[in-house]
C-alpha cells in the first residue's frame, strides 16, 4: 500500500507519520497572539498580546486566575482556551475539596495535558490553543506549557502564538534568573514588540514566591 | 471498646493502643494490632470496626502513594485526614457509615500533627486526643500529664499511662500496650 493512499483514509495520521489533526491545531497556536511566560526563582510573569479590535469593542482578557495561587494564558482561538481555563479552575477546586489544600502546578499541568492527550485520540477536533500556566506551592514557583498534543514543558521561558521564534530569540537572550519583576515585565512586552514590529497592547499577570498569590496587572492602553 | 491514645509532640508525634479486640462480652483477640502504619510519617490508630478502618486506611494509602508519584511530593497530615474524613462523610450521606474513630498522627514539612476523624466526617486538629470506650480514663491521664513542651520520649510514658489507666476500669481495653513514635523529619537542604 502506498503511503499517500493511506493517507486518504486514516483520517489521523499523515503521510510523515504525523497526526495532521494535531499539527493543524498547532498552526492555528503559532497565528494565536505573542504570548509569554517568564519565570525566576522568585515571581513568574505573564504577558499576552492584546489583537487591537474595533474601537468599540472591549478587547477580551487573556491572562486568567484559576485559583489563588495559579495564572494562566494562552494562545490560540479564544474558544478553545477558556474551555481549557474553566477545565484547570474546576480541578483546582476539585483538589480543594478533596485534599483541603491548594493544588500545585505540576498537577494541573499534568490534568491539562490528559485532556488535551484525549483530543488526539479519537475523531474530534484537537483543542487550538496552547496554555501557558504559573503557579507557587511547596516546590516554589513553576511555570508550564501545554500543547494541543498533551505535550508539557516546565521551564523558565516560554513564547507561544504569533512570531513566537523572534520573541523567543529576545527573552532567551536577556533572560536571567535575577530579573527584577519590572526587568522581566519590560523584557515580555520588548519581545513582543521585536516579534510584531509594532507597539502592542499587552495584559500582564505575576505570581509570587512565598505569597503564593497571583494578580493581573492593569494594563495602560498603548503601553 | 478500645482505648487509643495520641499525643502532639515537640519532636513529632505518638500513638497508643490497647490489644483488646471484644466481641461483646467475649474476649474476640488479645492480640489486636489497632496501630497502622501507613509509610514512615504517617500512622492511624483505629477504634471502632475493624473491617471499615482497614479498608479506610488501604484507601488512603493507596492514595497517598498515588498522590505522592504524579505530583512528585507527599500529601500532607491535613490532606492525608481530610481525604479520609471525606470517604467516612461518603459513608454518613450514603447512610452506610463507617463505623470508625480515628486518630490520624504523623509529620510532614510544617511539623506534627495529630488529627480526630470519626465516622460524621469532621476532623479537628488536636494537641492529645483519645478515643473509644476507655477514652474517658485516659483524658483524665492526659489531661493531667500533658504539656506542650514534652519530646517524644516523654509522650511515649504519658501514652503508656494513659492506655494502662483505661485497661484497668475499662472492660473494653486490655491485654497489653502498643506505643509508635514519629519522629519530625529534619528537612534535607536541596542542593
Amino acid at each position: 500500500m502506498s503511503e499517500s493512499s493511506n493517507a486518504g483514509r486514516f483520517p489521523f495520521y499523515g503521510p510523515q507519520g504525523r497526526l495532521v489533526l494535531v499539527d493543524s491545531a498547532l498552526e492555528a497556536v503559532s497565528r494565536g497572539s505573542t504570548t509569554i511566560g517568564i519565570k525566576t526563582p522568585k515571581f513568574a510573569i505573564l504577558s499576552s498580546q492584546i489583537k487591537p479590535t474595533h474601537p468599540l469593542i472591549e478587547p477580551s482578557e487573556k491572562i486568567f486566575s484559576i485559583d489563588y495561587h495559579v495564572g494562566a494564558t494562552g494562545a490560540g482561538y479564544i474558544g478553545d482556551i477558556l474551555q481549557l481555563i474553566d477545565t484547570l479552575r474546576l480541578e483546582a477546586q476539585k483538589h480543594k475539596l478533596t485534599y483541603e489544600s491548594p493544588i500545585d502546578t505540576d498537577s494541573l499541568a499534568k490534568h491539562l495535558s490528559t485532556y488535551l492527550h484525549n483530543y488526539t485520540t479519537y475523531a474530534v477536533r484537537p483543542q487550538a490553543a496552547s496554555i501557558i500556566l504559573a503557579g507557587a506551592d511547596e516546590t516554589g514557583v513553576q511555570l508550564y506549557q501545554v500543547d494541543p498534543s498533551g505535550t508539557f514543558f516546565r521551564g523558565s521561558g516560554f513564547v507561544i502564538g504569533q512570531a513566537s521564534d523572534i520573541a523567543l530569540d529576545v527573552v532567551t537572550k536577556e533572560y536571567s534568573a535575577d530579573l527584577t519583576q519590572q526587568q522581566a515585565i519590560d523584557l515580555s512586552k520588548k519581545a513582543i514588540e521585536k516579534a510584531l514590529g509594532e507597539k502592542p497592547i499587552v495584559e500582564t499577570g505575576i505570581v509570587l514566591a512565598g505569597e503564593n498569590t497571583f494578580h493581573k496587572i492593569p494594563f495602560e492602553k498603548g503601553n | 471498646m478500645t482505648t487509643i491514645v495520641g499525643i502532639k509532640t515537640k519532636d513529632g508525634v505518638v500513638l497508643g493502643s490497647d490489644k483488646r479486640a471484644s466481641k461483646g462480652f467475649f474476649i474476640g483477640s488479645k492480640i489486636v494490632q489497632k496501630i497502622a502504619k501507613i509509610d514512615e510519617t504517617l500512622a492511624v490508630a483505629i477504634a471502632g470496626q475493624l473491617s471499615d478502618a482497614e479498608y479506610i486506611i488501604k484507601v488512603a494509602k493507596a492514595e497517598r502513594r498515588l498522590m505522592e508519584l504524579r505530583r512528585g511530593f507527599p500529601l500532607t497530615v491535613k490532606e492525608s485526614t481530610r481525604l479520609i474524613a471525606n470517604l467516612a462523610y461518603s459513608g454518613l450521606r450514603n447512610y452506610q457509615p463507617y463505623y470508625v474513630e480515628l486518630l490520624v498522627a504523623g509529620v510532614d514539612q510544617h511539623g506534627a500533627h495529630v488529627y480526630a476523624a470519626d465516622m460524621s466526617g469532621a476532623i479537628t486538629s488536636e494537641d492529645f486526643a483519645s478515643s473509644g470506650s476507655g477514652s474517658p480514663i485516659a483524658y483524665g491521664v492526659l489531661e493531667s500529664l500533658y504539656n506542650k513542651e514534652i519530646k517524644n520520649e516523654q509522650a511515649k510514658e504519658i501514652a503508656t499511662r494513659a492506655v494502662a489507666a483505661a485497661m484497668e476500669r475499662d472492660p473494653g481495653s486490655g491485654n497489653g500496650i502498643d506505643v509508635l513514635a514519629i519522629p519530625t523529619i529534619t528537612m534535607e537542604v536541596a542542593a
